[in-house]
């Protein structure tokens, strides 16, 4: 077995038997990415609609063509009902076996709209990620017995690669001493701005105010951080998988009371993701309801 | 009853490998973002300067004042709170900090960004904060009124050269 063979035995995990609780999470964790893709596309056809006039940035396909021309004639929330029109009939398995495959086309489209102000978030990209397996799960492996494991394995695959590349982006951007701690000094003060304007008022909270009170535990909080970002690929093992996610999701929460940057959907997801949900549903369950045979 | 066999494990990997290959190329060509595949560069490029943007209330203030530059331990006027007023705080500030050409329609825009407001006598100074490492030890952030918005229309600040509004975005 080849070393990739092996990753692909710990993603996918072929020598485990499907169970109940596996079938029920997994349309679960479906529901929930469903719930998120249409809040999503709503909010930012919303705002599109109202707020922008102009593209500033244009991203991904909107290189190749104008997109404000979705700002106008309520087509961005014409491409909103459409995409949640489209994954609902894709959840119950009613359409056909591409329909993700076109719902993460309009999903990309919906974010180039909505993000062509300059701004370039990442929070919603594991939802993204996670439509676009979905995707790719309906196309090369349809069918209950193939489709979930695919999904998940190839999710948890794209999450641990993803905070890995983050490691060698701040070390390319930047070097060894990404870390040192007056660079979180920045950070905060430019986190502090964002804050004052949005309310009016900013008071540093106890972690940031230690922070900024000493290079060394500044450092500290990076290192930690900056670390953890580097064994996110060690969640490919299952065996590591719960204890590397608890590292990633206290990262979160580091970032979250240091720069005032939240990750809500990212944090439920890798809560989701990271650890086995599908063991405590099999010790109430011991049979698949016939609708979720149906809509696996 | 097995879930996924080893033929499938195996096709599961040589699908993620081609994905990885999309996914290389896309952002290779795309400086590192192509939704929802990106190589998450946030934060990658520590310690350099940076720029953002807020809205201060100068109504009532003297002409000659609103105009200075200043730090932001000495800011003087409150900041307007943009989310009362709907707007996305940082959409506004690249709004304000990345746009090179200040345009009429560009101008315009940021009119229309807070709706109705300001009104009835009102005037709102949009400001750039620059934050920079000063020494071994400390931040400085200065403020520089940029844009005045009244209900009369956007203008610019008349202490600075006119030249940084088309093209000079880096101020």
């Amino acid at each position: 077995m080849t070393w990739y063979h092996k990753i692909g035995a710990e993603l996918f995990e072929p020598d485990r038997e499907q169970t109940p609780g596996e079938l029920i999470f997994f349309k679960l964790f479906e529901a929930f990415i469903v719930f998120y893709t249409i809040k999503f596309v709503w909010e930012w056809g919303i705002y599109s609609q109202i707020r922008n006039m102009e593209v500033v940035l244009p991203l991904g396909i909107a290189n190749y063509f104008d997109v404000s021309l979705f700002f106008d004639y309520n087509l961005a929330l014409i491409n909103a009902a459409l995409i949640t029109l489209l994954i609902v009939i894709a959840f119950f398995r009613m359409g056909p076996r591409w329909l993700y495959m076109v719902i993460i086309l309009l999903f990309h489209l919906q974010y180039v709209i909505r993000f062509s102000q300059g701004e370039i978030p990442h929070s919603q990209n594991l939802i993204g990620m996670s439509v676009f397996c979905l995707a790719i799960g309906a196309i090369f492996f349809p069918g209950q017995k193939q489709m979930p494991r695919f999904v998940m394995g190839s999710i948890i695959f794209f999450i641990g690669l993803g905070y890995t590349s983050a490691f060698f982006a701040k070390l390319i951007g930047t070097g060894i001493n990404w870390y040192d701690g007056r660079h979180l000094w920045l950070w905060i003060s430019e986190k502090s701005i964002d804050i004052l304007s949005r309310e009016g008022v900013y008071n540093p909270n106890l972690l940031q105010q230690m922070a900024l009170g000493s290079t060394a535990v500044a450092s500290i909080i990076l290192l930690i951080g900056w670390l953890t970002e580097f064994i996110g690929f060690t969640m490919w093992w299952k065996k590591l998988r719960p204890y590397t996610v608890t590292l990633l999701i206290g990262m979160h929460f580091g970032i979250t009371l240091t720069m005032n940057i939240r990750f809500d959907a990212f944090v439920i997801q890798l809560i989701l993701v990271g650890y086995p949900w599908y063991r405590v549903i099999d010790t109430y369950l011991k049979t698949t309801p016939e609708m979720i045979k149906r809509w696996a | 009853m097995i879930s996924m066999e080893i033929t499938a494990t195996k096709k599961g990997i040589r699908v993620i490998g081609i994905i990885l290959l999309v996914y290389a190329l896309l952002v290779a060509t795309h400086e590192g973002e192509f939704w929802p595949f990106s190589i998450y560069p946030m934060f990658s490029q520590a310690g350099n300067p940076w720029t953002r943007a807020m809205v201060l209330d100068v109504t009532d203030q003297s002409e000659e004042l609103i105009w200075e530059k200043h730090s932001l331990e000495n800011r003087q006027w409150p900041p307007v709170p943009v989310r009362e007023y709907g707007v996305d705080q940082i959409d506004f500030s690249n709004f304000i900090s990345k746009t090179e050409h200040w345009t009429e329609p560009r101008k315009a825009a940021l009119n229309n960004m807070f709706g109705s407001y300001p009104k009835d006598g009102m005037k709102w100074m949009t400001v750039k904060v620059h934050g920079q490492l000063i020494g071994k030890d400390s931040v400085a952030v200065e403020i520089v009124p940029w844009l005045l918005v009244t209900e009369d229309g956007v203008f610019e600040n008349p202490n600075l050269d006119s030249s940084l509004y088309i093209g000079g975005g880096g101020q």
